[in-house]
């Protein structure tokens, strides 16, 4: 439809001022046609009033006037038009003709009625040699309009026709360029369009012209773009239906054992497990929907003001009965608020998942200390371990979805610092690992101060 | 039977040990591709449960290194990777089956006696010597129609006798089969086991013979009544 009335468009704005030039070059030529119709004419009234005057003689002292047929057939064009005359002396004496005529200056036609009739007139002065006093003569000839206008309207109906065929084949041409011209954007439409598509591929229209190649390149490059986001998000569902396969087959194996085991202790063990399994995985669902929910445009970006201190404290609290299980001296240092802007759901499950990291690979009985600062500007979280720590070679892969330390014992699910990187950076901060000060992790993040 | 269990999520490895020992397999279990081989050298495994995400040494690598050097062992690949392209390679690197994770114990146990039913050349799920039946299926024996009980050790012996029944199995092969890793094998109490199963046997029509530097051997007593 859009490309119909694009084509419509187009041919309104060629067509129509065509017209309208068409229409202003048929009234000059019709002002041509009367022109020229008028100059025929007069022309004919002359030589008919030349015919007539020259016919004027002194015939035995007298003046004689004989009409020359010559001089009445000359109008004769088919038309049916009556000739008047009326040959007069120089004192005004009717010669022939009729006296009743209405007069006309010499050398130049009147238009003017007579006898129910518009008559073109025009006088002719000839001086008649030996008629004393009465030369010279005047001589009058009318003539009805029927000839004129057959020949204005024969004059201005071939300049009308020639307009309109122009218009007519300007139009038809207009039709056919576009026709050609707009043939590679129904080409692309049909392309994009086409059921065969179902991958993103780049669209190709050959012969598309200058003019439209930029939008199928950006076509192409939008695809282009939509793809690679696509490839990205299937590679983390496959990876994430791959992390969720192994904790499914361990929580049916623990649960075939329970239902087969007859000793009450071993099946208690067994249930006991089950749960702890299915805590686990709840845990990786979690994750796996916060990272699905901080993925850049997955949900509307929300700017909150939150404390960042209130929020690490809300979250230690929580952990705190997981840091007694494992005996680890978990502290949190702050001096007074940290306001930060950001989605405060995330940034909360950003603090879970570093604290949550600290306390899962810390030292039995070792440490785990969260600090807040306000520094230059920047909220300053660092969350310190005193676990192994991550080798400098691997620290920039821990933040890749799924990625795990090889040899690493530790059932983790690779999906915290992933958050973590992913929380942080759609705030406007940056998150860096180093050393902490009793060997162990130090993760740092910097947020803009509110 | 003697399974050998590779899988290094040591959670999974650990309950599907304990679930498999429940029906009376001897179950070991290694947590990185590079102890398979060592593990197979140490024991006389029927069977490999082989995952495929292994750290230092891929699951297929383990196979194709197995295969490589003759080792005809059966093996089941347990994997997260459900594609089509993954079973394909598996089966393709010398997997007897596959089994993609999550899967019921059940299944995996189906899969377990199919392969070794396979393994010694028996179509029937029922192995009989005399009156003495083992149901592959139940994994219980059963002698003239009643159940007979056995504890876990006293099963793998009679059950490694009776997949060899009417041939010798020495009592180096009958020790590799019934003892996993975890356990000090001592030949001696093999000579213990065999004699409880031989008062169990008692009174029915097949016996458990001593062929002295030789080892043991099931088989039908045609002389009893």
């Amino acid at each position: 439809m859009r490309i119909n009335s694009l084509r419509l468009q187009l041919l309104a704005w060629v067509v129509l001022p065509l017209a309208g030039l068409a229409t202003i070059n048929l009234w000059t030529s019709q002002r041509n046609a009367l022109a020229t119709a008028d100059l025929v004419t007069d022309r004919m009234l002359v030589g008919s009033a030349r015919a007539i005057a020259e016919q004027v003689a002194m015939v035995d002292g007298v003046l004689d006037a004989t009409v020359p047929p010559a001089a009445i057939e000359m109008f004769d064009t088919g038309d049916r038009d009556s000739v008047y005359y009326r040959v007069e002396t120089a004192g005004g004496r009717l010669l022939t003709g009729y006296p009743d005529l209405p007069e006309a200056p010499q050398h130049a036609s009147v238009e003017a009625a007579y006898r129910d009739h518009q008559l073109r007139l025009l006088t002719l002065g000839h001086a008649v040699i030996g008629a004393g006093n009465d030369s010279p003569i005047s001589v009058t000839v009318g003539v009805t309009l029927a000839g004129h206008d057959a020949m204005v309207k024969q004059l201005w109906f071939s300049a009308f026709a020639q307009q309109l065929a122009l218009v007519a084949i300007a139009g038809v041409f207009v039709l056919l360029g576009l026709r050609r011209g707009l043939a590679p954007l129904i080409r692309l439409r049909d392309a994009v369009r086409s059921p065969n598509r179902s991958d993103l591929d780049p669209v190709e229209v050959p012969g598309a012209q200058s003019e439209i190649r930029p939008l199928i390149d950006a076509l192409n490059a939008y695809m282009e773009r939509v793809r690679a986001q696509m490839a990205a998000q299937r590679r983390f569902i496959a990876n994430a239906a791959h992390q969720l396969r192994t904790p499914l087959a361990l929580l049916s194996t623990q649960a075939s054992y329970a239902l087969r085991e007859s000793a009450a202790d071993a099946r208690q063990e067994a249930l006991v497990a089950l749960q702890a399994s299915s805590g686990k995985l709840a845990r990786l669902a979690e994750q796996l929907l916060t990272l699905s929910r901080a993925e850049p445009g997955s949900r509307r970006p929300r700017a909150d003001r939150i404390d960042l201190a209130e929020a690490a404290r809300h979250v230690l609290e929580t952990l705190a009965p997981t840091a007694i299980d494992r005996k680890i001296d978990l502290g949190l240092e702050e001096a007074g608020p940290v306001p930060v802007i950001g989605d405060g759901t995330m940034l909360r499950e950003m603090i879970v998942n570093l604290v949550d990291n600290a306390l899962r690979y810390s030292r039995a009985e070792g440490s785990v200390t969260v600090k807040l600062a306000a520094i230059d500007g920047e909220a300053v979280l660092t969350v310190a371990d005193d676990g192994p720590g991550i080798p400098a070679d691997e620290r920039d892969h821990v933040f890749e979805r799924f990625y795990r330390i090889a040899g690493s014992t530790e059932e983790g699910s690779g999906l915290g610092l992933a958050i973590v990187r992913e929380v942080v950076e759609n705030a406007g901060g940056r998150v860096t690992l180093g050393d902490g000060a009793a060997g162990g992790l130090l993760v740092e993040v910097r947020l803009p101060l509110a | 039977m003697r399974l050998l269990l590779v899988e290094d999520n040591r959670e999974l490895a650990d309950w599907l040990g304990k679930t498999l020992r429940q029906a009376n397999y001897v179950v070991d279990i290694v947590h990185d591709g590079e102890d398979v081989e060592h593990a197979l050298a140490a024991g006389d495994h029927a069977l490999v449960i082989l995952d495929l995400a292994l750290p230092r040494m891929s699951g297929l690598e383990v196979l194709r290194m197995l295969r490589t050097r003759g080792n005809r062992v059966p093996v089941i690949v347990l994997t997260a990777n459900a594609s089509l392209d993954g079973r394909v390679k598996g089966l393709n690197e010398g997997a007897d089956d596959y089994l993609a994770k999550p899967f019921q114990i059940e299944e995996l146990e189906a899969r377990i006696r199919a392969q070794l039913r396979r393994a010694n050349d028996r179509t029937a799920p029922v192995v009989a010597c005399g009156d003495l039946v083992f149901d592959t299926n139940t994994r219980l024996f059963s002698l003239a129609g009643e159940a007979l009980a056995l504890t876990p050790r006293e099963h793998a012996v009679l059950e490694q006798l009776m997949v060899k029944a009417g041939r010798t199995v020495s009592k180096a092969a009958l020790s590799a089969a019934i003892y996993d890793f975890e356990t000090d094998a001592d030949p001696s109490a093999i000579e213990i086991y065999v004699h409880r199963v031989r008062k169990k046997l008692d009174g029915s029509r097949v016996q458990i013979a001593t062929l002295r530097g030789l080892g043991y051997l099931l088989r039908q007593d045609d002389l009893a009544p």
